[in-house]
């Protein structure tokens, strides 16, 4: 990584002027539109929203402030999502390394794999009624299958050289599985935790539109049921922030992680 | 090939084991059948759904078509909107730093999100579930055609100048063909994406669809409807996604050739 250049070259202004060109010709339709047609009739203008998203820091949407929603959704995302990556790199590893674990899961796997996490929403809910272990098992789905394809896919693909090698020197099962195995899935299982993040994040807004009456996902709909259409708006800036935020960090944690992969981007 | 033969039949009899299992839980009350119907329960209900309008106004096939059609229907306007766009986002500079920033703004938005907006723009009709799955499958489209134009080898390049190919015909016969692998992921990404939303979209507000099928049987508690629309949801998933794995097979063989 080189230091950022303080003065600015030709190219990056320019990108700067035409970036700005664009969210400024983006705000003046949207103002344009709210005011010359019938989309004005339900969308607020720019200026609106961007009031509202500022009042909502302070001022309570149903229950809870913007910021505490959002925060409700990062913890049953974050839940959600630990479960799902710890189960999923688990058992992907073990169908990744073990021919016999693989031949007696897979086939059972192969069923669930398919079917979206937001697929089991209305199970969920049969199954453990309305709560917030509803929605940790749903973002749990959302992310397990991703993780344990991604995990497995890495342990199938590894260097078969490097564990000859290994082997030859003498070392045991255990020195190759968490010599050689692990490090060469940990890029792969971050390929897994990147897709399943963005899954997860899915997931806790169906499910909070569905069946909670906080977080995001609630906010967005609740815009929607009470003719609030800034809140809509408001939930979708802040949903959308947030997915940047938590997928940069991980992205960060990579490059620093597997600074010696390829395939780290 | 014996140690594989081993394999294969030790998966067989895993699944079959699976199934056993389950029906036997099912079926002695173990697991009450209120939370988890028997196979052959749930058998039973998918021959009777296919022909049955009850519990929700539609038969199985009905609900399977329109769930189908909404998604195909996003997902190809999706990838014709996407994938030009990334493309000439890759091209052309300008045309990139324009539409930049508003791509990155609309991006990190999961396209469940954009659900109540189209409803409330489009009804709770086959537009809204559309518009949202255009959103699903666009963004990804457009992503991957994008690094996938970038990514072409400026040697590739330099030879198609070196023989005087014009800008017009270094994209059309070197960068678009070397991106298809590229923008096959995209489609595969978008697909995905289109049916995850097409149920998400379906579960919040809809009058037809597999995801209003289950979210009606939830509703009268029948769990054994419910099961069987989230299994067919699953199948036709995989169907749409291993077409697409053929296609892309098939087609960028061809390009390679």
């Amino acid at each position: 990584m080189t230091m950022p250049k303080l003065s600015m070259t030709k190219d990056s202004r320019e990108t700067l002027l035409y970036g700005i060109l664009g969210i400024i010709a983006f705000l003046f339709v949207w103002q344009l539109a709210c005011m010359y047609t019938n989309f004005g009739k339900i969308f607020p203008t720019p200026l609106v929203s961007i009031r509202a998203f500022f009042l909502a820091f302070v001022q309570p949407i149903g229950r809870y402030t913007l910021l505490s929603h959002i925060a409700i959704s990062l913890r049953r995302v974050l839940v959600g999502y630990a479960l799902s990556s710890v189960a999923g790199v688990i058992i992907g590893l073990l169908m990744g390394y073990s021919k016999m674990a693989y031949a007696i899961i897979y086939p059972i796997f192969c069923i669930i794999r398919p079917i979206p996490g937001i697929a089991w929403i209305p199970l969920a809910i049969l199954w453990i009624g309305i709560g917030e272990s509803t929605i940790y098992f749903i973002i749990f789905m959302g992310g397990f299958s991703q993780m344990v394809m991604n995990t497995m896919d890495g342990a199938q693909n590894l260097d078969t050289e490097l564990v000859g090698v290994a082997k030859v020197l003498g070392a045991q099962e255990n020195q190759i599985f968490s010599k050689i195995v692990l490090p060469s899935t940990i890029p792969y299982i971050f390929t897994g935790l990147q897709t399943s993040l963005s899954t997860s994040w899915m997931a806790v807004l169906a499910a909070e539109m569905i069946t909670a009456r906080e977080g995001a996902g609630w906010l967005i709909l609740a815009g929607m049921q009470t003719g609030r259409i800034e809140n809509n708006v408001i939930g979708m800036i802040s949903i959308g922030a947030v997915g940047l935020v938590l997928a940069s960090l991980l992205r960060n944690l990579e490059r620093r992680l597997c600074r010696w992969s390829v395939r780290s981007r | 090939m014996k140690a594989r033969t081993k394999y294969t039949l030790i998966s067989i009899i895993s699944l079959i084991l699976f199934i056993l299992l389950w029906e036997f839980l099912s079926q002695t009350g173990i697991v009450s059948a209120r939370k988890l119907p028997a196979p052959s329960k749930l058998f039973d209900t998918f021959i009777y759904k296919l022909s049955n309008k009850n519990p929700d106004g539609g038969t199985l096939g009905e609900h399977i078509a329109t769930s189908m059609k909404e998604a195909l229907l996003g997902f190809f306007f999706g990838i014709a909107i996407g994938v030009p766009l990334g493309i000439c986002m890759a091209w052309f500079k300008k045309f990139d730093m324009f539409f930049r920033p508003l791509f990155d703004l609309i991006k990190p938005i999961p396209p469940v999100g954009w659900v109540p907006i189209m409803i409330t723009f489009f009804g709770i009709g086959i537009m809204s579930k559309v518009s949202v799955i255009f959103i699903a499958s666009f963004i990804p489209a457009t992503i991957n055609a994008y690094s996938g134009i970038k990514q072409t080898k400026d040697v590739h390049m330099w030879v198609a100048q070196t023989f005087g190919a014009k800008n017009r015909q270094v994209l059309f016969t070197v960068a678009i063909p070397s991106a298809a692998p590229m923008i096959f992921t995209g489609a595969r990404v978008a697909l995905n994406g289109s049916w995850v939303s097409l149920v998400a979209a379906e579960l919040i507000a809809s009058i037809k669809g597999l995801g209003y099928m289950i979210q009606t049987a939830r509703l009268v508690g029948r769990i054994d409807v419910v099961f069987v629309g989230v299994l067919v949801i699953g199948v036709f998933g995989a169907i749409m996604m291993s077409t697409l794995s053929y296609l892309e097979k098939k087609f960028v063989k061809g390009g390679r050739r």
